[in-house]
């Protein structure tokens, strides 16, 4: 990981500590020398946010990976920040409880990076965010001070919740250090239904049907494009379908049979016949793995992988989100789109031989505009010319909140060492 | 302030919001000299009823012109003295800013004043197939715009979360007049989530003006079930066995013989009064389930020794059930003449164990003390009873609830699950965290707070050498001229 971020981000040192107190020393020492710090997790979502030229210090939080505390019965964990979220979720799995989140790359990827990230996938529709289930956080400011707030309760109004303040950070307030997460039981059973659309026009009924559905989906997922091509899932008869309405269903086994009958009923009455049903455990595992990694290496499928890929996050009200996905199409005609159709998240895979300067003028004029007008944002989620990306560009236009957000930086870091240049502070 | 300038403030204040948005007479404003925490009292020198966001803006500036501590409230149904005007002051009164401005079914959200009061949303939503989700006891009273100062929870907590679960964005004035939109009706909003930082600050970081709250899909089926155990240990056990199980109720409340007697005085339910505990389970979702998830948990309950478990899956049963249990602090007046409720928290397996020192702590003081617990959440609630009118049983029943705080603490829990700090708790702030925390809490309460006029004196400790909170200015103002209650203790 370490090489991979020297690579990407402008490090002269690299260290590892082992206890949140050398990592505090190490911020210290940082501070005191007016070094940039650039926090590293597994290393997996560096290409999400432009790369400035100020030489620094990758401060890793892959050594402090330890299980603190697992109160199984109490349905809440306690672990380092470094511990990378699929060993989180083996240990939780032995209790036969998840943490509720889709995490790409789960395997490098850290809980602290994670938070950082604002890691989230498909089912946050189901199951919410990361913030909804933080509990209890420490991490080390850009003084070095180390602080925690929260607790190890589920239940918990003492003191100003940093949990959520440092959701979405980006490593720029402070580096996360342990992180206490309430966790939910498996659910028993799990099931897709998916409906071939003739057209993108036919998604909005659909969406409008699933608003108002007596189901309780986890996900619904409008798909988009050639990624979703060589899933076996989606292969279905006749002409190929203009994209995808997919549904996940999550809960005990008479749950999930209710609404896997329900939904083949409302939808056959809203004219749109369930194409295929996905129940096999394998099939759902590997699904929902495809739509949790459509942002990463992983999610182009077998095609290029030579280069990072270029992703754009738009979001919007729900409403909004199939004229969203129309206009990145007109822009883009070989975008791939996952979005989520409850939620008003879209994630937009486009081509990666794009060149800078030719997602600049189309982001700056339409589509940065457009998210806004819609009561959302639009951001470059991943590029593989992240060095060349003003932040105007990758983040979007300013935001009237953006004046307390710099000085709540200010406070936390007050001689901007964490992360320089990377985030909307500058 | 000087005192002599205050007769300009309050010109500057009728002449900005007329008469009838303001009140300045003592007698009028007693009332407001409290909240539900009532052993400390200090009245405003000034109260404001805004009608709108630009009213707060203007009442804002003024006090930043005229130096003066400035505070909203809700419906002043807070338990900590979260809208205890500590240093006089203005009182910014929401209850005039209370329209339902957009319900939007199909995005999902609803926006909202901050004057609300919580059920007047949840009528409103009535029969569209969605609510909102947060539903504290006192719903029928308390504000959204208070519930998100104090990240109300509620019976629901355990499966549907706390306010800040449900809280998309707000509109605030800033401590500087500014008005600022924070978060709104699409997900993640590019940056730190301050939003979140933002519930739950009790005031003490900006006066919200408008929240964007979430709304959620109603169940579409209730089991309600009334467990009777012989022993508080049966009771948590079950509880603990529920969960272990892999059940998450929608709600899951205890109450003890003490507070059971008192409603059964009240509602005439017919709870048998010899039992020690009762289990109020309810389960929700789709129909699908529920039958399957019922039985397990009264299988589970008799496993545990329940010796009877009642079901109330009548709708009108149902809403009796649940009718008792949001008005337990009103029944409480046949017990005794003052009270004072405790909001502690603890692991939920810690739950028989904080149960026994809530005992041995009510005797070690000699005072009586009854309990209604959110007990899915480990959220205690145990209610200490007094005489407000006996010194010594006042000073009796504030020990007995420190100790039983100090016990949360000391089993790793909290002292507030869902009231606050406010000025009552200040004192174990310091023993929930350690310096650095608190020094980094100051910090961010400096950055939003730089004069600290917006509600001083509460939430963070004002001693500790932090030396940025509150301090009595020399100059005489016009908050010496009533220090309050809080000096006489």
């Amino acid at each position: 990981m370490l090489a991979q971020a020297s690579k990407l981000l402008p490090l002269s040192e690299t260290c590892a500590p082992a206890t949140q107190a050398d990592l505090a020393a190490q911020v210290q020492a940082c501070f005191s020398a007016g070094t940039p710090i650039y926090p590293l997790g597994g290393g997996t979502a560096l290409h999400c946010a432009p790369i400035g030229k100020r030489q620094g210090c990758g401060i890793a939080t892959t050594a402090l990976n330890r299980l603190v505390d697992y109160p199984a019965r109490d349905l809440t964990i306690t672990v380092e920040a470094g511990m990378t979220v699929a060993a989180l979720q083996q240990t939780l799995a032995t209790e036969n409880q998840f943490l509720p989140l889709d995490v790409p790359q789960a395997g490098d990827a850290t809980v602290g990076g994670a938070l950082a990230m604002n890691a989230a996938g498909p089912r946050r529709f189901g199951y919410g965010t990361i913030r909804d289930y933080v509990i209890g956080i420490s991490a080390v400011d850009g003084r070095g001070t180390a602080f925690s707030a929260g607790g190890r309760v589920v239940k918990n109004v003492a003191g100003y919740d940093f949990c959520k303040l440092l959701v979405g950070s980006l490593g720029t307030l402070a580096v996360v250090t342990q992180v206490t997460f309430k966790v939910k039981p498996r659910p028993a059973a799990a099931a897709y239904l998916v409906h071939g659309l003739a057209s993108l026009e036919q998604a909005e009924s659909l969406a409008v049907a699933m608003a108002a559905s007596q189901t309780t989906p986890v996900s619904v997922n409008l798909l988009m494009g050639a990624a979703w091509s060589e899933i076996a899932e989606f292969n279905l008869p006749g002409p190929p379908p203009a994209a995808y309405f997919v549904v996940g269903l999550e809960g005990t086994g008479a749950e999930v049979e209710w609404m896997l009958a329900t939904l083949k009923n409302e939808w056959q009455t809203a004219g749109f016949p369930v194409s295929r049903t996905v129940g096999e455990p394998e099939a759902c595992a590997s699904l929902r793995q495809r739509l949790t990694e459509f942002g990463c290496d992983g999610g182009a499928g077998t095609a290029v992988k030579s280069k990072l890929p270029l992703v754009l996050k738009l979001t919007a009200r729900p409403s909004s989100v199939v004229a969203l996905v129309a206009e990145v199409r007109r822009l883009f005609p070989s975008a791939s789109l996952l979005a989520h159709a409850g939620g008003g998240t879209v994630l937009a895979r486009l081509d990666s031989e794009l060149q800078a300067h030719e997602l600049a003028t189309p982001l700056l004029q339409v589509l940065h505009p457009l998210a806004t007008r819609l009561g959302g944002q639009c951001t470059v989620w991943s590029s593989p010319f992240a060095g060349e990306l003003t932040r105007s560009v990758c983040w979007g236009p300013a935001r009237e909140s953006d004046a307390m957000l710099k000085r709540v930086k200010q406070t936390f870091d007050p001689k901007g060492l964490l992360n320089p240049d990377r985030f909307i502070f500058g | 302030m000087i005192a002599s300038r205050f007769p300009t403030l309050l010109a500057e204040l009728r002449r900005a919001l007329g008469d009838d948005n303001l009140l300045a007479n003592h007698a009028e404003m007693v009332v407001y000299e409290c909240d539900g925490f009532t052993i400390e009292k200090n009245c405003p020198d000034v109260i404001c009823f805004p009608r709108h966001t630009a009213d707060v803006q203007t009442i804002v500036r003024l006090c930043n012109e005229f130096d003066v501590p400035f505070l909203p409230r809700g419906a002043g149904t807070s338990l900590a003295g979260g809208c205890l005007p500590v240093d006089g002051g203005v009182l910014i009164v929401f209850t005039r800013m209370k329209a339902i401005e957009e319900i939007n079914l199909r995005d999902r959200y609803a926006v909202v004043q901050p004057g609300v009061v919580n059920v007047w949303l949840t009528n409103a939503l009535k029969g569209t197939g969605f609510h909102y989700a947060p539903d504290p006891s006192s719903q029928g009273a308390c504000t959204i715009g208070g519930n998100v100062a104090t990240n109300s929870g509620g019976p629901h907590t355990l499966k549907y979360g706390v306010t800040v679960n449900h809280v998309l964005g707000v509109e605030a004035v800033l401590t500087d007049g500014s008005i600022v939109r924070f978060g709104g009706p699409a997900e993640d909003y590019v940056g730190p989530d301050l939003v979140g930082l933002l519930v739950g600050s009790e005031g003490t970081l900006v006066v919200v003006t408008k929240v964007w709250v979430r709304l959620t899909r109603d169940p579409q089926g209730y089991r309600t079930m009334l467990a009777i155990f012989e022993s508080v240990d049966a009771a948590t056990q079950a509880i603990s066995d529920i969960i272990g199980q892999g059940i998450i109720p929608a709600a899951l409340e205890m109450m003890d013989q003490g507070i059971l007697i008192a409603l059964e005085q009240a509602f005439h339910f017919g709870f048998p009064l010899d039992a020690q505990a009762i289990l109020l389970i309810e389960l929700d979702g789709l129909e699908a389930g529920l039958d399957e998830q019922r039985d397990r948990v009264v299988a589970l309950c008799d496993a545990a020794g329940a010796r009877e478990v009642r079901r109330a899956d009548d709708p009108k049963e149902r809403l009796k059930l649940w009718k008792c249990r949001k008005q337990a602090f009103g029944a409480i007046g046949r017990l005794s003449p003052s009270y004072c409720t405790q909001d502690g928290v603890v692991p939920r397996t810690k739950l028989p164990h904080i149960f026994r020192r809530i005992t041995e702590i009510s005797a070690k003081y000699g005072v009586r003390i009854v309990n209604v617990f959110h007990a899915g959440d480990g959220n205690i609630h145990p209610i200490v009873l007094f005489d407000e009118r006996e010194p010594a049983q006042v000073k009796a029943a504030l020990d007995a609830g420190g100790e039983i705080l100090e016990a949360c603490i000391d089993c790793g829990g909290s002292v507030t699950g869902e009231h606050g700090i406010g000025v009552e708790k200040i004192p174990f702030m310091a023993k929930l965290f350690a310096p650095g925390d608190l020094e980094v809490m100051q910090r961010v309460r400096t950055c939003f707070n730089p004069d600290h006029r917006l509600s001083p004196g509460k939430m963070l400790p004002t001693a500790g050498g932090c030396g940025m909170e509150h301090k009595p200015k020399p100059s005489p103002s016009i908050d010496r001229t009533h220090p309050g209650r809080r000096a006489a203790l």
